[in-house]
């Protein structure tokens, strides 16, 4: 239970108070704060507009006038409801979220990384190597068009990976094996770790071979 | 309740703004009954300021007298008072990271503290102090202009949208120091985007261009509904038309010796001759630059197309920083459906094609660029307020924050771009059985090495009761707040009771400082006009006596007898003058004395320039 600053009332926690609509500072998980249902599926259309709408209600700009209690109040419920709707929007952020909530880690019973990405992690990291220790500027330039080609792959794969999320989230909704499912998400998850980490390292890569 | 206004504090002008009747408008409060406000700021050696277009008049510089001779007029900095201009520049700044060539611009008084120090005469003056006089002349005009007795003391102060944490604070400090409530900071495209978004732009993805005096800014936002939500943003806070301008200065003075480079009367000069032609080459394709020196003058021809030459690196710069904020943003430049511009540099030509060309679209600028930050602040002060009906601006925080982990590497814990208020909690505990303390290293930035970013603040968390290593534990709450600024507070995990945090910020003033700087300047501020009229005068005054003490001692070879009796009359009834209270005495004097003097002058500036052009020659012949 929770007190609004505002009129005193005590309640169950919410961004809102029931009885005078003034901002609570409650601790919140997201799907509660944006006042969603716990499931991987979300209408993201439906998602902005409960974040825009709740934004016009909790946001500091609308208590400018009113004392620091409520002032704070204001602030700490626009913090909770922004990083709830970041990480409910990215389909990513909320795939590892709902792990955590189920008391999950990405790392539990998921160490071993599959053969195939560990193949294209080494692939790629080698030929980022090549890149990099290339003296002559034409076999540079050449490896770099290569690497540039390497990451237009890459960005097909993570949006087949994404893509794969997205299609699994209803399934995931109502597993039929809880345990199989949550397996089979770590793994797209950390797939989709493993491509955006080797990304990052190939933009990082190509942005110092343009710099020299 | 009472209004909120809108202030621009700007590197070059700067503008205060409020809601008129439903519309924004800037509120004249320049002499010449001008909105803009030069941000320059001339303090005499004891302290006595100046502020705007009457400062500009008291920069170092040359001028030709009528006669045709060449004179060194202004305060020459230090002892002998200064003129500071774009102080935004040092706002937030640490002693270590003023640029080399600023050194030679101003006098400083140590480069090692956390807060740049400007040393003018005895005293030293902070960045956020300087700008504090800007914010007081801005209330002071408006409150006159208003006229009927309404009071400025809440504002909104807009910020460049990639200000980091230092930088806002200062300028936070510097409007309380100026008697300010801050009710808000406001990212300057941000703001600009309320301007045109209050009657111009219903719904769509925007990108404002803001490329002012000192700074660049690209902001990408979505609009819809009333609802101003930035995607990303990205800038440079050390970019704008001020490096254009310095840029031009290095060619205009290309040939000439180091010395007079160096020499603040002769770079000034170039800097506004590079400044005047560059504002005339966005209407003409050539036009001639004049330095007039004693005994010398800098003619060079300079045509549209060279200029471009010149700026064409910095343009470049802004738009890779476009490239960033797009690809943040998830976008691409087609897909934004207007471009709007902002800052006085983007009048340039080839700012506007480039940016054309950059988006695909000819960009939007049907309001003043100068004004525009300004009158969009003053449409934030009455959202604020609660006049604007649904209209809400989410902003984000330009620059990662973390804390350094093991190793010196930097973990974020809120990136970029995320929309604030924003808060993340941290988890930690002690090392080793009975730690008394937990050290947490505050940083921001992109880069992966702590050494690498900024650092924000350091802070202790503790006393700790002595157990064993592990058991203690702390929830940290990192909260941005609207302002971008960062506010941490520590629970005790086990008692669920706040922990005392006690923060050093790395750079910029604590509290308790700001708190006796206020003190201070209360007793300042209970002077009334007429009496620091008299004050200012009194320095110009003693200004001017120090100085010709000082070219009398160094100089007075240069003097015929005749001359120095007249130079020594006027001097001994100023000095009289000034112990009294008529003020416009000590003015006519002061002038009396500037005009018998003014021969010496253009004497000791003819022999300097001479000495200079004569040791070049023999560098070169040797």
């Amino acid at each position: 239970m929770i007190e609004c600053p505002s009129c005193g009332k005590r309640q169950e926690p919410l961004l809102t108070c029931a009885e005078c609509g003034s901002p609570l500072a409650a601790p919140l998980d997201c799907f509660a704060a944006l006042g969603f249902p716990r499931k991987l599926t979300i209408d993201l259309d439906a998602l902005e507009r409960r974040y825009h709408e709740l934004s016009r209600k909790l946001h500091p700009d609308r208590f400018a006038a009113k004392g620091p209690k409520v002032r704070d109040a204001s602030l700490r419920a626009t913090a909770t409801l922004t990083r709830s709707y970041r990480t409910l929007r990215d389909p990513v952020a909320r795939g590892l979220y709902w792990l955590e909530l189920k008391g999950e880690k990405l790392a539990d019973n998921n160490k071993r990384v599959p053969p195939e990405v560990a193949e294209l992690v080494f692939e790629v990291q080698e030929q980022l190597a090549e890149m990099q220790l290339a003296s002559d500027p034409e076999a540079a330039h050449e490896l770099a068009t290569e690497v540039t080609a390497r990451r237009v792959e890459l960005q097909f794969t993570m949006d087949e990976r994404l893509a794969e999320l997205e299609l699994h989230f209803a399934k995931w909704d109502e597993p039929a094996d809880e345990k199989m499912l949550t397996l089979e998400l770590k793994t797209i998850l950390s797939n989709i770790a493993y491509l955006r980490t080797l990304i990052r390292d190939v933009d990082r890569a190509l942005e110092n071979a343009k710099a020299a | 309740m009472a209004r909120i206004f809108g202030i621009d504090l700007g590197t070059t002008n700067s503008l205060i703004a409020a809601m008129e009747a439903g519309e924004p408008r800037v509120i004249a409060v320049g002499e010449n009954a001008s909105a803009l406000l030069p941000s320059v700021v001339a303090i005499a050696p004891d302290g006595a300021v100046t502020v705007g277009a009457r400062a500009i008049a008291m920069e170092p510089h040359l001028t030709v007298e009528r006669d045709g001779r060449v004179s060194a007029v202004g305060f020459a900095g230090g002892e002998y008072g200064a003129v500071i201009r774009s102080v935004k520049r040092y706002m937030g700044l640490g002693g270590d990271e003023v640029a080399p060539e600023d050194r030679a611009r101003y006098t400083f008084a140590d480069l090692t503290g956390p807060v740049v120090r400007f040393q003018i005469g005895k005293r030293v003056f902070m960045p956020a102090q300087i700008s504090a006089e800007i914010l007081r002349v801005l209330k002071d005009g408006a409150e006159r202009a208003l006229g009927n007795g309404e009071k400025v003391d809440r504002v909104v102060i807009t910020v460049p949208a990639y200000f980091n944490d230092g930088q806002r604070q200062a300028t936070r400090d510097a409007g309380r120091l100026a008697g300010l409530d801050v009710v808000r900071l406001v990212n300057e495209p941000t703001a600009a985007s309320l301007a045109y978004g209050l009657n111009q732009m219903a719904t769509g993805n925007v990108a404002v261009f803001d490329f002012g005096g000192g700074t660049f800014d690209i902001s990408i936002l979505s609009i819809k509904e009333g609802i101003f939500e930035v995607l990303a943003t990205n800038g440079d806070t050390h970019l704008g038309g001020d490096d254009i301008d310095r840029a031009l200065v290095d060619w205009l003075l290309a040939e000439m010796p180091d010395a007079l480079k160096l020499d603040r009367h002769v770079w000034n000069s170039a800097r506004m001759a590079a400044e005047d032609a560059k504002k005339n080459l966005t209407d003409v394709t050539e036009t001639e630059v004049v330095v007039e020196l004693p005994g010398h003058s800098i003619r060079k021809h300079l045509t549209r197309a060279a200029l471009e030459q010149i700026a064409a690196p910095f343009i470049a710069r802004t738009l890779k920083r476009c490239e960033l904020a797009i690809a943040d943003a998830k976008l691409t430049p087609e897909s934004i459906d207007a471009v709007v511009l902002v800052g006085g540099s983007t009048r340039m030509p080839l700012v506007r094609n480039r940016v054309a060309e950059m988006f695909h679209k000819e960009p939007l600028c049907s309001i003043d660029p100068d004004q525009v930050v300004a009158l969009g602040a003053a449409v934030q002060a009455s959202v604020l307020m609660g006049n604007q009906g649904d209209m809400l601006l989410l902003d984000v925080v330009p620059l990662s924050l973390g804390i350094e982990t093991m190793g010196g590497v930097m973990e974020r814990l809120i990136h970029r771009n995320t929309t604030i208020p924003t808060s993340v909690a941290e988890g930690f505990t002690t090392a080793v059985d009975n730690q008394t303390h937990v050290d947490i290293h505050v940083l921001q930035g992109e880069r992966e090495l702590a050494k690498d970013c900024r650092s924000l603040a350091r802070f202790k968390l503790g006393p700790i009761q002595s157990q064993p290593a592990g058991v203690p534990r702390f929830e940290v709450t990192f909260l941005i707040d609207a302002n971008g600024i960062l506010n941490v507070n520590a629970r005790d995990e086990r008692t669920g009771r706040e922990h005392s945090v006690d923060v050093k910020p790395s750079y910029g003033l604590t509290d308790d400082e700001i708190e006796r700087m206020l003190e201070e300047a209360i007793d300042l501020g209970e002077q009334d006009l007429e009496e620091r009229l008299l004050i200012s005068a009194r320095n110009d005054a003693e200004q001017i006596l120090g100085a010709l003490r000082k070219q009398l001692g160094e100089y007075g070879a240069l003097v015929s007898p005749g001359e120095r009796a007249r130079m020594d009359e006027v001097a001994v009834r100023l000095d009289a003058a000034r112990k009294g209270t008529d003020r416009d005495l000590i003015a006519k004097l002061v002038e009396n004395l500037n005009e018998v003097t003014t021969p010496f002058a253009e004497r000791i500036m003819d022999a300097a320039i001479k000495l200079a052009l004569e040791k070049k020659s023999v560098e070169e012949l040797s």
